[in-house]
């Protein structure tokens, strides 16, 4: 069938505004790109839009030469993997046993669990909870309270739930035990799954800041988030105080500096999030048709 | 194999709801949270006789209202779009960019509109002077932080919600679209009358959820953006908890408001709840 001219006007309604807001996701952060690697007149000129003018990469050596900036790279990169195996692994326990029929006392542990997602003891008492443990300045204080989001694991439960019955049935007669059972069988199936939910927690870890800010007060124990956070107000206070006197010197602006911290954050995510972009959207929508 | 499960939500979410208590108490370091006096009710009538927390509960509800109303079509009309589509490549490159920023944290959101909008050479207050001739403050005045505000959760978060909405037009048997097109339904029809009823359910439900986070605007956006000058609006539950519970050592006085803030946004999201159920789309 022939599209009409109306359908024609319609379909390319929808191919422009769907090209509009793509670009509006990729374009603040091409700016950003490029502001970190142009140089300080053209920035200070206001010359820089989409690609970098007069290239340098001035705020880079400036970074990573004068701040703590790769002690903090290496924190979130520790806090990230260790923080990512606690989750899963806590998350598979959980989700597993949750969705076995003769699991006694199942729906009272699963009511228990889903309570906690729609409400909680606030901020104040989970804090003094992790400093009655004594975990301030540890990063177990991070790892900790978020061990297993709620609603990953329902993710994960509901997934497992669907891998059909009669492979349990032939592993049981092959002599398969729980353990084994779960590890051999369960786990390979779900890799879509578990692929999307470290993905997640990977991510939450590594931009994970107001626990940081909470609980751990030295600073060399700080994350790249945090770290990054403080330059950004640093860098305002000082724009703010005292010209750009300092950093002029430098042939850097605050700007400049803020936006190559700011790349800094984010390269590992653009690593990371086309390898995994595939399994996400399928690991979501199994979350999202249970509902 | 469930017993650390058990134990974790025991400590983590269990005893910090029993830590609640602090809100009726008089906290103090000597006696730790069990044995500080209890004042009943207190705190509660101090926070709600002086005008700050009233001021920042009164914020909190308006910002996340604003933001929850402004922001709630948007992946729909998103997902309705993209679901219109037939080119594979186009709509997959589209939806690579739009899932993007829902991965960055607020750390980076904000450290981004401030380069983009500071006033002494953010590329908008550029254009901005190019048009008007002078410059604007954008987040140092109120309308203009909201816009920025609201903006920036959309921009973020616009995306990746679609997901949800595109997983239930997948649902959506093809044979209707079919049938209305031979009944002669033009595009916009069909989208009123097949694609926007098939979505209903999962419109329903988002909504009951979002309405659940009433209460809590997220710190770090908030945290992120806020300063001295706007604070009369930006200030609210958990920034103040932050700031002045934590940082100021308040602990019972802000546990109240905390308190409140949780049975609030648990009312909230079984009252929603309820009336879903009414028109048959209850979440339990």
């Amino acid at each position: 069938m022939k599209p009409s001219m109306g359908e024609r006007v319609y379909l390319v309604g929808v191919y422009s505004v769907l090209t509009i807001v793509g670009l509006l996701c990729l374009l603040p952060l091409m700016h950003i790109a490029s502001i970190s690697t142009s140089s300080l007149q053209a920035v200070s000129a206001g010359r820089v839009t989409l690609f970098p003018v007069e290239m340098t990469f001035a705020a880079y050596t400036q970074l990573f030469e004068n701040s703590p900036v790769v002690s903090a790279f290496n924190n979130s990169v520790a806090i990230t993997l260790v923080g990512v195996v606690l989750s899963m692994g806590f998350t598979i326990l959980a989700a597993y046993p949750l969705t076995r029929a003769y699991f006694l006392g199942r729906r009272l542990f699963m009511m228990g669990i889903v309570f906690t997602m729609l409400f909680n003891g606030g901020l104040i008492p989970t804090y003094l909870t992790i400093r009655n443990l004594e975990l301030i300045n540890t990063y177990w204080a991070l790892w900790l309270p978020g061990l297993v989001s709620v609603f990953n694991m329902l993710v994960l439960r509901t997934f497992i739930e669907n891998i059909p019955g009669e492979i349990d049935e032939a592993s049981r007669m092959d002599g398969c035990g729980e353990w084994r059972y779960l590890l051999q069988v369960v786990l390979p199936l779900s890799m879509p799954v578990i692929a999307t939910l470290a993905l997640f927690y990977g991510v939450g870890y590594w931009n994970s800041f107001f626990s940081v800010l909470m609980y751990i007060n030295e600073p060399d124990k700080y994350n790249i988030a945090v770290l990054v956070q403080q330059l950004i107000q640093s860098q305002m206070m000082l724009a703010q105080m005292n010209g750009l006197e300092s950093s002029e010197q430098l042939n850097l602006s605050p700007d400049m500096v803020n936006s190559a911290a700011i790349i800094i954050m984010v390269l590992p995510l653009l690593f990371v999030y086309p390898l995994l972009q595939k399994y996400f959207v399928r690991g979501v929508m199994i979350g999202a048709v249970k509902g | 194999m469930f017993v650390p499960i058990i134990a974790f939500f025991v400590i983590f979410k269990y005893v910090p709801m029993g830590g609640a208590v602090i809100a009726f108490k008089k906290y103090n370091m000597m006696d730790g949270i069990l044995h500080s006096p209890w004042v009943g009710f207190d705190n509660f009538r101090l926070l709600f006789s002086t005008p700050t927390p009233i001021q920042i509960i009164r914020n909190t509800l308006m910002l996340s209202l604003l933001s929850i109303v402004i922001g709630f079509p948007f992946p729909i009309i998103l997902a309705i779009l993209l679901n219109e589509v037939r080119r594979m490549w186009f709509k997959r490159m589209v939806q690579t960019l739009v899932y993007l920023p829902h991965f960055f944290s607020w750390i980076i959101v904000s450290g981004m509109i401030v380069t983009i909008f500071s006033q002494q050479n953010g590329i908008v207050s550029g254009w901005w002077e190019s048009i008007t001739g002078h410059t604007y403050p954008f987040l140092y005045r109120e309308g203009s932080w909201l816009a920025i505000f609201v903006g920036s959760g959309i921009w973020k978060e616009a995306g990746f919600s679609a997901i949800i909405y595109l997983a239930a037009l997948t649902s959506i048997d093809p044979a209707l679209y079919e049938a209305a097109s031979i009944d002669g339904a033009s595009k916009w029809k069909q989208i009123r009358h097949v694609t926007l009823p098939g979505l209903q359910v999962t419109i329903v439900l988002m909504l009951i959820l979002s309405m659940g986070r009433v209460m809590e605007v997220g710190f770090d956006q908030i945290y992120m953006l806020q300063n001295s000058t706007v604070s009369d609006v930006s200030e609210v539950i958990s920034t103040y908890i932050y700031k002045v519970g934590l940082m100021g050592s308040q602990f019972s006085l802000t546990a109240a408001i905390g308190l409140f803030e949780s049975l609030v946004g648990f009312v909230l999201v079984l009252i929603t709840n309820a009336i879903a159920r009414r028109f048959g789309h209850g979440l339990w």
